[in-house]
């Protein structure tokens, strides 16, 4: 294992899966974007050099594959919890989410199954996993069949967020929660800390986002769009959370605590607040510096080229929202940071964010849809490489809109990449292929990014990072 | 923006168990219940049968679909719905509605089909009393369906249909409005102490003061 050198071309990304809805991605993409040539895989240690050991990892060049770590740690875990709310014979539900299976594949699943054979054996409960799954479901990878959830678990049961619905009282008024998550006398909420839409979170109660995302139902999910503002959203979370019928049910907590290169540890507590704030100050030092160094990039173009669309497709272990919003830090409380960059204005830049210029084009080798992208498409030229990617995303009810953008279609990506960067007069290339702990990148951005990397550790270290803690009351 | 739609849903009859999870679903109301044909293989009495019209590719129902009982296919000739919803009815009463429901008649409510509060707005002022007849008028809440309900639902109560009723009655298309932080503002613009109190790493009071500035920046 050599994880502190610059270049680690052996990392791959991950095989395509097939999706869902019987889509098979290995068979319609003829060439990953890491073989392209003069693609190269940048390590996140290399810009990040104190990141803690993993104690899972996807790749072996990236730490141990095995769960042992993960399960030794997930039972220490488990056994300092208080589980004395469940009663002998009742059904506890535990809510999975598909980040965790996606992210965090087999450690995810391992924790999962220690929480439920120990409530099992000292409890003497009955146990079924609730996935709670929302936008572009359908689209994603199988991740029941892929983990073989059934035969582990038993009682496996997705719940898309257009499914049947309950009401919850709060101390703002009703909101609306998923039925199926909380039909059992009891729940078991389980999460990973990795960093995705933080400029929704915003690093405010970060373990209760599913409460008002993927928990919620359509009408408290819409709410925390258009009833609050991207400071506030969270409050969403909070109050569904602390809601009387929820308390009733929750009994505790356990995530997988990540980095771009996989776990790092595994966290359990009954009390969600104590939790929330004692990894809080972990994940922003552990994503902070890795967030801002793609704001450091000046032209390139972008290669999708992962399950998950668009904005959730990941590079060096964080998503593309990351990339598309450098434009403005959304950590920062003192920026509103709206994701409408049609209103963009110079005079006040904090107010909204999404129009990152350094993007001269985005070529799409492969993609999921369900998430409408009207602000990617819109703000940058699109390539897509191949026929019948072009037809699964103009199928796509939530980006049927992306024949507007008049993208151009190649037969090769390699003619894709070619024409795009000719076009944006750039040899930086950076592509989304959810390879952990690199960004693949062109051995020109590569360069670029080590040479940047020290003064954005610095930055992240001495000046972001003591703003972010302070603003949260960490500091 | 009109949505192009460019698939419709297809019932493979003999899948089909007759559970009614697809017509209780669909945000348009284009699947109902019909009588099995004797012709027809499959088990249930009844089966689900679709308004291909009404259908608007928004997919809830292949995914709810535990029987593998309904496909998507591509249509030779797509149509497009939702188009100048604004130039049928008075614009007075569009920017009259969207200011009783609070947004401005330029904001985008559902970005899957760039569907703004005045199309809402308009296509209530021009009948739809319910979230699905505005769906139907607009194509709203035929993409993603997990970010616009909320706004729908207040227009649609603003102008005196908080009484509607779901179609089907057994249908979880939409519940009911979701509290919202702004209704909580005083008379003088203020959060209430206890709000403030309870969430003190918030930053409520300058979220207010920014959301002001980006509406005034909105409708410039």
């Amino acid at each position: 294992m050599n994880i502190a050198a610059p270049i680690m071309d052996d990392l791959r990304p991950p095989p395509f899966h097939e999706t869902w809805n019987h889509r098979k991605p290995a068979e319609v993409v003829k060439k990953r974007a890491a073989d392209l040539p003069d693609m190269t895989a940048l390590s996140v240690r290399a810009v990040m050099p104190d990141l803690p050991e993993t104690i899972w990892a996807e790749d072996p060049l990236l730490g141990p594959t095995n769960v042992d770590e993960v399960r030794r740690h997930a039972k220490a875990q488990a056994e300092a919890m208080d589980w004395s709310k469940i009663e002998k014979g009742r059904m506890v539900n535990i809510i999975a989410n598909p980040h965790g299976f996606q992210l965090c594949g087999e450690a995810y699943v391992t924790m999962l199954e220690v929480i439920a054979e120990h409530v099992r054996t000292t409890r003497e409960a009955r146990v079924r996993v609730r996935i709670a799954e929302s936008m572009g479901h359908i689209e994603n990878p199988d991740w029941v069949k892929i983990y073989n959830l059934e035969e582990r678990f038993g009682d496996v049961t997705e719940c898309p967020q257009i499914g049947p619905g309950k009401k919850v009282d709060t101390r703002l008024g009703d909101m609306y929660v998923l039925k199926k998550l909380f039909d059992a006398p009891y729940f078991i909420h389980t999460h990973v800390t990795e960093m995705r839409e933080g400029y929704l979170h915003r690093m405010m109660d970060r373990l209760f986002k599913p409460f008002g995302m993927s928990y919620a139902r359509l009408e408290s999910r819409s709410a925390y769009h258009f009833g609050f503002g991207p400071r506030t959203g969270q409050i969403v979370s909070r109050e569904i959370f602390e809601s009387p019928d929820i308390q009733d049910r929750y009994v505790g907590t356990m995530v997988l605590d990540t980095t771009s290169e996989g776990v790092v540890g595994v966290h359990g507590n009954n009390d969600l607040y104590a939790l929330d704030r004692s990894l809080a100050a972990g994940i922003m030092t552990n994503y902070g510096a890795v967030m801002r160094i793609l704001g450091e990039i000046d032209d390139c173009v972008v290669i999708f080229d992962d399950h998950g669309c668009s904005v959730y497709t990941y590079a060096g272990g964080i998503a593309f929202d990351n990339m598309l919003c450098a434009d403005v830090d959304f950590l920062d409380l003192d920026n509103l940071s709206v994701l409408a960059p049609e209103i963009h204005d110079r005079s006040d830049p904090g107010l909204t964010m999404g129009k990152n210029n350094a993007i001269k084009s985005i070529v799409i080798n492969y993609m999921a849809g369900g998430v409408p992208q009207p602000f990617v498409w819109k703000n940058f030229p699109i390539h897509i490489v191949g026929e019948t990617v072009k037809k699964w995303l103009y199928n796509d009810p939530t980006n049927y809109h992306i024949s507007d953008a008049k993208p151009q279609v190649w037969s090769s990506l390699d003619e894709a990449v070619a024409a795009a960067c000719k076009a944006g007069n750039t040899k930086n290339v950076i592509a989304f292929d959810r390879t952990p702990g690199a960004f693949r990148v062109s051995r020109p951005l590569a360069e670029h990014l080590m040479k940047r990397a020290r003064a954005v550790r610095k930055q992240v270290e001495e000046e972001l990072l003591p703003k972010w803690l302070r603003q949260r009351g960490l500091a | 923006m009109p949505k192009k739609v460019r698939m419709v849903a297809k019932i493979i009859t003999e899948n089909c168990t007759g559970c009614r999870l697809c017509e209780q679903v669909c945000p348009t109301v284009a699947i109902g219940m019909r009588p099995r044909r004797e012709d027809e293989p499959g088990k249930s009495r009844n089966i689900a049968e679709l308004d291909s019209a009404a259908c608007y590719n928004a997919q809830g129902c292949v995914e709810l679909c535990a029987d593998d009982a309904i496909e998507m296919v591509e249509l030779e000739e797509p149509f497009e719905v939702g188009f100048g919803i604004q130039d049928k009815v008075d614009t007075d009463e569009v920017k009259a509605l969207c200011k009783k429901s609070g947004f401005s008649p330029i904001m985008r409510i559902c970005v899957c089909t760039d569907t703004n509060a005045g199309d809402i707005a308009a296509a209530v002022i021009g009948g739809a009393d319910t979230p699905e007849a505005v769906s139907l008028a607009t194509g709203v809440r035929t993409g993603c369906q997990e970010l616009c309900l909320q706004p729908i639902l207040r227009i649609l109560a603003k102008a005196g249909h908080e009484d509607m009723e779901r179609n089907p009655k057994t249908g979880f298309q939409w519940y009911g409005e979701s509290a919202v932080l702004w209704d909580h503002l005083d008379a003088k613009g203020e959060f209430p102490e206890e709000i403030l109190e309870h969430y003190p790493n918030f930053p409520l009071e300058t979220e207010r003061a920014d959301m002001g500035k980006l509406s005034k920046r909105s409708r410039k």
